[in-house]
């Protein structure tokens, strides 16, 4: 009788799985928000591998077909994640969590290349990485907790209080953030790559962005650039948005730099965790750096 | 009316673009509709089309007209699975548009 009914749970599960609402996501913050928001009554899709941006990947066949089928696609907007323009996604499904605050977006412009008649000219668009002012992240989780209420009912029962406690873990990031912003007043601060428009902004920090990819040991003429960017300053803070090369952070401490990680969690935190640990984990970092 | 508001839709997601090329693909009576254009709305002077199946192999290569568009006939075998059409205009733009089983299903029925 227990083989019985234990046999009959196993044969449920699949199909119950196959069951429960899905919420495909653009980015991994809102991945973090749709888990927590969804009280483990949905599951939530970003098939993105880890070590991939999100903002630049291309995805199969097979990630939209998914896609097109959860019952709610979300969104970063500020022009975050280009795939979502190459397919047909379904916009009654569709929610912008930031078009809220898609005012206060920051332009960009970068030179991209050269040809035909109209001679050199610029692409622009919008700083993407929306989230690293914790204010306009809370105003994404608050879209996002309408937008699953309205869509998938199974959710909403407890959704205030779920969404009252993301809120309130992102208020305690906010002051965080802006307690190292306080402390790194006055200071210099370069980051290896432009992703923390809305962090410098938000946190009134005046930061300087080179372009070195993620990881990588920089060249010759990036140090060199840097070195530039020193003049006599002995107390710039260089922020590396991933783990750099130990010879990296060495170099870096020969020129009088003190060097931070600081991810901003587009995709997965690298080392485990969730955005919150590791966001806390780098904003301490940061306060660190100051002293 | 579809097709016209997917274009417009998909010329609009980059509106600060300076003129990036824009590609929108559809199925209609058994064949695969592509269409590019920059986001100025110019069709590009020429296109190499590169099709390829749900496993990323390329399956086909073909030129846009110089309309921009390129119609060919779809494999039903890969209405099954969907197909990816990526198109390099020769001059530094490309862009690529992917369609799902279920794209190609609805253009089916559509048509």
């Amino acid at each position: 009788m227990r083989s019985l009914a234990l046999m009959l749970a196993l044969i449920a599960t699949p199909a119950m799985a196959q069951d429960r609402p899905a919420v495909a996501v653009v980015s991994y913050p809102l991945a973090y928000f749709a888990e927590r928001l969804g009280g483990g009554a949905v599951d939530v899709l970003f098939p993105v591998p880890d070590g991939i941006d999100p903002a630049f990947w291309r995805p199969g066949i097979s990630d939209i077909a998914a896609m097109q089928s959860a019952d709610l696609i979300a969104l970063n907007g500020a022009g975050f994640a280009r795939w979502t323009t190459k397919a047909s996604l379904p916009r009654s499904r569709l929610v912008d969590t930031s078009a809220g605050f898609s005012d206060a977006f920051i332009a960009t412009e970068k030179v991209t290349h050269s040809h035909g008649a109209g001679g050199e000219h610029s692409h622009t668009g919008a700083a993407t990485n929306t989230w690293l002012d914790f204010d306009q992240a809370a105003a994404q989780a608050a879209a996002l907790a309408s937008a699953m209420t309205r869509r998938i009912p199974e959710t909403a029962e407890g959704m205030e209080g779920r969404l009252a406690g993301l809120t309130a873990d992102l208020a305690g990031l906010d002051t965080a953030a802006e307690a190292a912003g306080a402390a790194l007043a006055g200071r210099t601060i370069i980051v290896t790559h432009p992703r923390y428009q809305y962090f410098a902004r938000a946190y009134g920090l005046d930061i300087q962005s080179l372009d070195w990819a993620a990881g990588d040991m920089p060249s010759a003429a990036q140090w060199a650039d840097l070195e530039a960017r020193l003049k006599d300053d002995a107390r710039v803070v260089l922020i590396w948005e991933a783990e750099p090369p130990e010879e990296a952070t060495a170099r870096a401490r020969e020129l009088g730099v003190s060097s931070v990680v600081f991810p901003p969690l587009a995709n997965r935190p690298g080392g485990g965790g969730d955005f919150l640990g590791a966001m806390k984990n780098a904003l301490q970092d940061l306060a660190d750096a100051s002293t | 009316m579809i097709r016209a508001l997917a274009l417009a839709l998909v010329a609009a997601a980059s509106p600060a673009a300076a003129h990036q090329l824009k590609v929108f693909a559809f199925v209609e009576e058994g064949s695969v509709i592509v269409e590019a254009k920059f986001s100025s709305g110019r069709a590009p002077k020429f296109g190499k089309v590169r099709v390829f199946d749900a496993s990323g192999d390329q399956i086909e290569t073909l030129e846009l007209g110089e309309d921009g568009k390129l119609t060919f006939p779809l494999d039903p075998a890969h209405a099954e699975s969907g197909l990816t059409i990526e198109v390099e205009s020769g001059d530094g733009h490309d862009d690529y548009w992917i369609l799902t089983p279920e794209d190609i299903a609805r253009g089916e029925e559509a048509g």
